[in-house]
């Protein structure tokens, strides 16, 4: 009981101290002292994207299974803070460096946004919990084409220049064909869209030949048999096309994904890091976590801590050597 | 009949109180966001679609749709009043809107936006509901080639939009075209004007540009006139308020518009990317060069307002035929519905109204009681908001300035995106004081990139040959569709008019 007593005496001596010199650092430093995570602290949940997106989904998903399984002890407020493709959210969690109570989800373009605009920041620079999933595209042509797997599409691609859409030129929809292309042998023309919805529509008007894109949205359209999948750029293919080969099971593999991982601030403590780290190995084992794998057709992909962090550097100099061999980035 | 099957089936899902409540949610959220200039329909989509989680995913989807087609209602409401449009489809109704509540006749000018809103929803709901198979056709016919060709249509109608100053208006065009080269150009991916920062990768949006240039300017304007001296001086002039109902007129006059402006509106938002902005700036340059009195255009023209008014909402109704029948959104908004399907776990494609034909046909059913709902909050709201005009100006002002800067920034969270605003609130002062077009300025920053990135994109696809205009079938009908629009009419026109002069002379 003393203790107890002592405890809360120290923390009013500090919060006046605090108050006379500066409160909100006291308080913070206070709080510091704390194991992690203290319960009393909010916990600022930034999505760097708007609402509906592939970013939003996954943390919404993953704050969903911390609050049905009590994983986390304290409050989160989710924030979209979208703007700058990722930059003005990413930017925020950069400027809460050495906190452990600042948390974001990754996705593409946490690697290609530092390679377009100056930015303060680079990925390697956030302290790294775990990549749990990466976005892997398919290559696909409309059902109406005479081209039924991805060696015929090959053979046709170096009889015939092709033309290859996807959204963007500084992003992996760009990367993915290029790289295949390089390794099989054929040249194609890439054509960027806006949206995955202007590029799909393209293709089944018969403006383009082929598209590289997310399996999820255009999941429907396989199934009807308006498209045809040729080709998974990931590891492994998932159930819902089953049957198509992966790249590298052609003989062409890319070794290139989207990450979808989480990170906290840069230089947040070690304490932080490991309970993030341990919650997140929970989170993965969950029946709601397989359900959003299969539901957005995700490749699962655990890397924990620093090796996050080595992925992420190597997949930016990957990046950054295709797009400048195109004269994408200077 | 088939369709009246499915479409009772539809009824008898979607008429549950709880599904009840969760439409009216929807449509009174929907109506918020609208009045908010700014703060669009994807953005209150947001804030529901988190709570949409643990819900039956009809109630949810009917919800979400709710909010979609009730902002296009909500959005005007700002554009009548205060001159400042309360989302991107609702710019064009500006252009007559605020002249006829000046005129003092506010009050009719909001029972008619709701009229032909609700006409255009209506009728946009009704051509889901009966040709929705016939337009997914259309919906996938549509390459770089197709995005080329209408763009070009909608710059044809600058020369409707500039107005009686054309070397103003071309100058107004201008530069709306040269704000639009802002950006990562799509095609190299290298940055254009954009000076290294993050936040002008994505280009110029529209929206603070059209809530400087209207909303702010016509403020400024209102001060260099010293419009704020006059203690009891309103923005619009209430005393010369008449009736608040429409008279008999304005329903017979506008009558034919409602029908033109809901095809073309669905139309327009059956096509992917195109949407309720662009549908509605047509309808307003299309209607305006249909017109007999194309001259009172800009001055308080009930079928100016009236025009753009069905053609959001018909095209919002579009915007769903191509997401319930090939699972590709047309809009912002609709990729957020996408993203709650995936969501709940379904699987939108070709197949989706096969497997999912319960929640498809709730929430077609849906939108028809949404409509109706939306028109009754409607007719009840307006005496309220009218109650705005009549707060002294001097008041009113300072709250303008704060509305259209909070409403820029909610957009994106984006500080440029405010400066933006007031740079373009300086510019919109000036064009305003020496005659030139924002209409045409904000025309061209909407359809200028589009322009451009579609004719790079088909001239890449067919290694820069121009024949491609002229092979695809889709192709040869939009360019068929621009001649008589912009050639054979305007042309008949002006014969019908020599007629009657010489009949005159005759007589």
């Amino acid at each position: 009981m003393t203790l107890h007593t002592d405890q809360i005496a120290s923390r009013i001596k500090a919060g006046v101290l605090g108050m006379a010199l500066a409160a909100p650092l006291a308080l913070a430093g206070a709080a510091q002292a704390q194991t992690y995570p203290d319960p009393a602290q909010t916990l600022d949940w930034t999505i760097a994207f708007g609402p509906g997106g592939g970013n939003d989904i996954m943390a919404r998903t993953i704050v969903e299974i911390l609050n049905t399984y009590d994983l986390y002890p304290g409050n989160i407020t989710l924030e979209n803070r979208a703007g700058g493709s990722g930059a003005v959210g990413w930017g925020h969690l950069f400027g809460q460096a050495g906190s452990g109570y600042g948390i974001s989800t990754t996705s593409g373009s946490f690697v290609t946004t530092p390679l377009q605009a100056d930015l303060p920041w680079a990925p390697a620079d956030f302290t790294p919990v775990a990549l749990l999933a990466t976005d892997d595209l398919v290559l696909v042509v409309a059902g109406d084409s005479e081209i039924q797997d991805i060696g015929q599409f090959i053979e046709f691609a170096k009889a015939n220049p092709v033309n290859i859409g996807g959204t963007g030129t500084v992003n992996v929809d760009f990367i993915v064909p290029a790289l295949f292309a390089q390794s099989a042998g054929f040249e194609f023309e890439y054509i960027s869209f806006n949206s995955m919805a202007d590029q799909t529509t393209a293709l089944l008007s018969g403006a383009i030949d082929a598209m590289a894109g997310n399996p999820g949205e255009i999941l429907g359209l396989i199934d009807s048999g308006d498209l045809r999948a040729l080709a998974y750029s990931g590891n492994s293919t998932p159930e819902a096309l089953a049957g198509v080969p992966t790249m590298a099971e052609a003989g062409h593999p890319i070794g290139v994904s989207m990450p979808r991982g989480l990170i906290l601030p840069p230089d947040a403590p070690a304490e932080a890091q490991a309970f993030w780290i341990e919650t997140m190995q929970r989170v993965v084992e969950t029946p709601e976590w397989a359900a959003y794998i299969e539901n957005n057709t995700l490749t699962p992909t655990f890397l924990f801590g620093e090796e996050f962090r080595t992925f992420l550097t190597e997949t930016q100099n990957g990046f950054e050597e295709v797009l400048r061999s195109v004269g994408a980035i200077q | 009949m088939d369709i009246f099957s499915d479409l009772f089936m539809g009824l008898s899902i979607a008429i549950t109180p709880m599904n009840m409540l969760y439409l009216l949610i929807g449509a009174v959220v929907g109506m918020i966001v609208g009045v908010i200039p700014g703060f669009g329909p994807s953005a209150g989509l947001a804030i529901l679609l988190p709570l949409t989680f643990g819900m039956e995913p009809v109630g949810a989807i009917m919800m979400l749709a709710a909010i979609y087609y009730g902002s296009m209602y909500g959005g005007t409401i700002t554009s009548i009043l205060l001159n400042t449009p309360g989302e991107s489809a609702t710019v064009a109704s500006t252009f007559d809107g605020y002249p006829l509540a000046k005129k003092g006749r506010a009050g009719p000018a909001l029972v008619m936006q709701a009229v032909a809103s609700f006409v255009g929803g209506t009728v946009g709901v009704l051509l889901i509901t009966v040709l929705a198979p016939m337009f997914s056709q259309v919906s996938r016919s549509f390459g770089p080639p197709e995005y080329f060709l209408l763009a070009l249509m909608g710059l044809l109608t600058l020369i409707v939009m500039i107005g009686s100053n054309w070397k103003l208006g071309v100058i107004s065009a201008l530069i709306g075209l040269a704000l639009g080269t802002v950006g990562v150009d799509l095609e190299t991916g290298q940055g254009r004007y954009t000076f290294g920062s993050a936040e002008l990768i994505g280009g110029i949006y529209f929206i603070p540009i059209a809530i400087g240039l209207f909303g702010l300017g016509e403020l400024f304007y209102a001060f260099y006139t010293g419009m704020h001296r006059a203690g009891e001086g309103t923005l619009v002039d209430y005393r010369k308020e008449t009736r608040f109902w429409p008279t008999a007129q304005d329903y017979l006059s506008t009558r034919w518009t409602m029908v033109r402006g809901s095809i073309l509106g669905f139309v327009v938002g059956v096509i992917p990317g195109a949407g309720a902005t662009i549908a509605s700036l047509m309808a307003y340059s299309a209607e305006r060069s249909l017109s007999k009195t194309p001259e009172n255009f800009g001055k308080g023209e009930m079928a100016g307002l009236v025009a753009p008014e069905t053609a959001n909402n018909a095209a919002s109704s579009g915007a769903m035929v191509p997401l319930l029948t090939l699972g590709i959104p047309g809009s912002a908004s609709t990729a957020v519905l996408l993203a709650a399907f995936m969501l709940w776990g379904l699987r939108p494609g070709p197949l989706f109204m096969e497997q999912n034909s319960e929640l498809a046909w709730g929430l077609i059913a849906s939108m028809y009681l949404g409509n109706i709902i939306l028109l009754v909050i409607n007719i009840f709201a307006i005496p309220l908001f009218v109650q705005i005009v009549k707060v002294p100006y001097r008041m009113l002002g300072p709250c303008i300035v704060v509305i259209c800067a909070l409403g820029t920034f909610t957009v994106n969270a984006s500080f440029i995106e405010v400066w933006l605003m007031m740079g373009a609130a300086i510019v919109g002062f000036f064009m305003r004081m020496y005659g030139f077009s924002p209409a045409a300025l904000v025309l061209a920053l909407v359809l200028g990139p589009l322009a451009e990135q579609a004719l790079r994109q088909t001239l890449t696809i067919s290694r820069g040959s121009f024949d491609i205009f002229f092979e695809r079938s889709a192709s040869l009908s939009i360019i068929a569709v621009t001649i008589g629009l912009v050639v054979l009419l305007p042309l008949m026109g002006r014969c019908g008019a020599r007629a009657k002069a010489g009949k005159k002379i005759e007589g």
